[in-house]
């Protein structure tokens, strides 16, 4: 990109060159810029407030009409949404349900990042761009896709514990028992690559001298990895999770596409709950409030995740133990 | 592991042209990389078979048989031919979004990195904030809004929402902030050009690059998308191929539906990626900085 030394020219700002200039005029000079600065932004604005701000703040204000007459009703339809056992079922389920998918995608696509990154692996931009390509994929698509090879009628493979006696029957991962785990196979699909991809270029500005240096200490590969590299690219590892986490809580394709081929169910999770208060039944003060409660859920287990990481960051946690 | 590359010696390791981690991870790689390529590979083989295909033959073997001209036919022509609409909505979408955002992005991100002024600090703090806001909290109340400003069902409908794009100003303003020297800039002034006029003529070509990126992710996004489009739009020939798509799947199980629409969703879903797969390796580059600029920006 640039030089350190543009960047930091950069930062003076614009108008340091007429540092040498008279006080009056250059004052001037510097609030038409800034002007000529805002109105840059003032498309974006615009559009961010009609599109953007004004719907979240349409949406607390619904939340608090009655779906009946439209009237304020206070809280009301909060206390409708904290008695909805579908609703926290969903909830609790994206739960249970981001605990063991992001865990597992994390921790293949840190595994993946690792080996590609080490001097063993072979083949690692061919690789790199094979895991890559899900993310050129729809959600939707990728739903049709697994939906139809997780059939026992369409994909023979399933039907080979039952041939080998095994299975009492062929195995349907989309059956009810099953189909949460057949949506963090897919979900799982979907995004490893994605942020197997962010890890890796962060590997890649882990400074070079550190590696050597380490390697001069005689540390072997493995604890490179481990002690070095990892740590380094620590909040890379918080910024994904973070984004997976919200992604999680907003599932919404998947199960929808799921629930087409294969009647999973309609109320899976919060989004689709969502998606029906307001148009199936014509409920949208009730679902406004569902999605506000939604986004104060994904606020909150953003930030309880985050604080459980930085107080594992402090200092002095690492002299202590470990 | 660490045993047997340390007592076999490095000449005879070499000789053999084989080391055991290489083998183990190479072998971990390709196991990962079946579990991509596995679906893809079977909607190719699936898209030439037809109904009766599906259900009898060998799920990931080719049919002795080709149905692809068949289902061609039938996918482009069945229902009114909505299919072809379809792709072209999709195109339509992804392309005019990903060129308004880009603009738009791109120039409020300069504006960022490049002035002072009151208020930049504020626009800042909404920007990440935004990035904070599941998608969910703002579908409801845009439909409700833009029922009210006539604009469901239409093309500017799902475009002006995909335009606010805060990432892609987000990112713009960190790419501005390193790419573009400040000297440039007063160079520029100096001799005589107004603000919109440098950044025309200094801003634009630097920036290019980080327009690019943003230009695939918003056109990946929006081609991706399905939520929005699927509350905004009501009839079919408006719909992009992800809610058409999604609609066809829908009869698959519903008795009395009519023909059941395998061979046409397959063979439909197949087409609507298959683009994008062919270019990804000449895309990846630019893609992949994209999201990396954003997560390694905290650091």
């Amino acid at each position: 990109m640039s030089t350190d030394t543009a960047g930091a020219i950069s930062l003076r700002g614009p108008g340091a060159l007429a540092e040498s200039g008279p006080m009056r005029p250059q004052r001037r000079l510097q609030a038409a810029q800034g002007r000529a600065g805002f109105a840059m932004t003032v498309p974006f604005l615009a559009l961010f407030a009609v599109f953007f701000a004004g719907p979240l703040v349409y949406s607390i204000v619904l939340s608090l009409r009655s779906p009946l007459t439209n009237a304020f009703t206070g809280l009301l339809n909060y206390r409708t949404v904290f008695h909805n056992g579908e609703y926290w079922s969903g909830v609790t389920r994206m739960l249970y349900f981001g605990a063991i998918q992001v865990s597992i995608m994390i921790g293949l696509a840190i595994g993946l990042a690792l080996f590609l990154d080490s001097p063993y692996c072979r083949g690692r931009r061919l690789f790199a761009l094979v895991y890559f390509i899900p993310f050129a994929v729809p959600g939707v698509i990728a739903a049709i896709m697994w939906g139809f090879l997780l059939q026992p009628d369409l994909n023979s493979a399933l039907k080979v514990p039952h041939d080998l006696g095994l299975a009492s029957g062929a195995i349907n991962p989309l059956d009810y028992r099953l189909s949460l785990y057949a949506i963090m196979l897919i979900v799982t699909w979907e995004f490893t690559g994605y942020n197997m991809t962010i890890l890796l270029t962060s590997l890649t500005n882990v400074p070079h001298q550190v590696i050597e240096a380490a390697k001069v200490d005689g540390c072997s590969e493995l604890s490179i990895a481990a002690r070095i590299k990892l740590p380094l690219i620590r909040r890379t590892v918080i910024f994904i999770v973070i984004l997976s986490i919200i992604g999680t809580l907003q599932l919404f394709n998947e199960p929808v596409i799921l629930n087409n081929i294969a009647s999973i169910g309609n109320s899976f999770t919060p989004n689709q709950i969502i998606y029906n208060t307001a148009f199936s039944f014509g409920n949208e003060q009730l679902a406004a409030a569902q999605s506000v409660v939604l986004a104060a859920i994904t606020i909150v287990a953003t930030v309880i995740f985050f604080t459980a990481v930085r107080r594992k960051m402090d200092p002095f946690a690492v002299t202590r133990g470990r | 592991m660490k045993e047997v590359a340390t007592t076999t010696s490095s000449r005879s390791r070499r000789s053999f042209g084989f080391n055991v981690k290489t083998t183990v991870g190479t072998a971990a790689l390709l196991i990962a990389a079946v579990y991509v390529i596995a679906p893809i590979y079977w909607l190719v083989v699936a898209s030439s078979k037809n109904t009766g295909q599906l259900f009898s033959t060998s799920t990931f073997l080719p049919p002795a048989h080709l149905s692809l001209w068949s289902n061609l036919r039938s996918l482009f022509s069945y229902y009114g031919g909505n299919y072809k609409w379809w792709y072209v909505n999709s195109l339509i979408y992804a392309t005019a979004t990903a060129t308004f955002a880009t603009a738009v992005s791109t120039l409020c991100g300069y504006g960022l990195a490049k002035y002072r002024f009151l208020g930049r600090k504020a626009v800042f703090g909404l920007i990440v904030g935004s990035l904070m806001v599941p998608a969910t909290a703002l579908v409801v109340p845009l439909f409700l809004l833009e029922h009210d400003m006539h604009l469901t069902n239409t093309y500017q409908g799902v475009i002006l929402p995909l335009m606010v794009y805060p990432f892609g100003v987000y990112f713009m303003s960190i790419f501005a902030a390193e790419a573009v020297p400040g000297t440039l800039i007063d160079s520029c002034r100096i001799d005589g050009a107004g603000e919109f006029r440098t950044f025309w003529k200094i801003g634009r070509p630097i920036l290019m690059p980080g327009m690019v990126t943003l230009f695939l992710l918003s056109f990946i996004g929006t081609w991706n998308n399905y939520f929005l489009p699927l509350v905004l739009l009501g009839s079919e020939t408006r719909f992009p191929l992800t809610v058409g798509l999604s609609a066809w799947s829908s009869d698959l199980n519903l008795a009395g539906a009519g023909q059941p629409l395998y061979p046409e969703v397959i063979l439909g879903s197949l087409l609507s990626v298959l683009p994008m797969i062919i270019l990804f390796p000449f895309l990846q580059k630019y893609v992949a900085r994209g999201l990396t600029l954003g997560a390694v920006a905290g650091e």
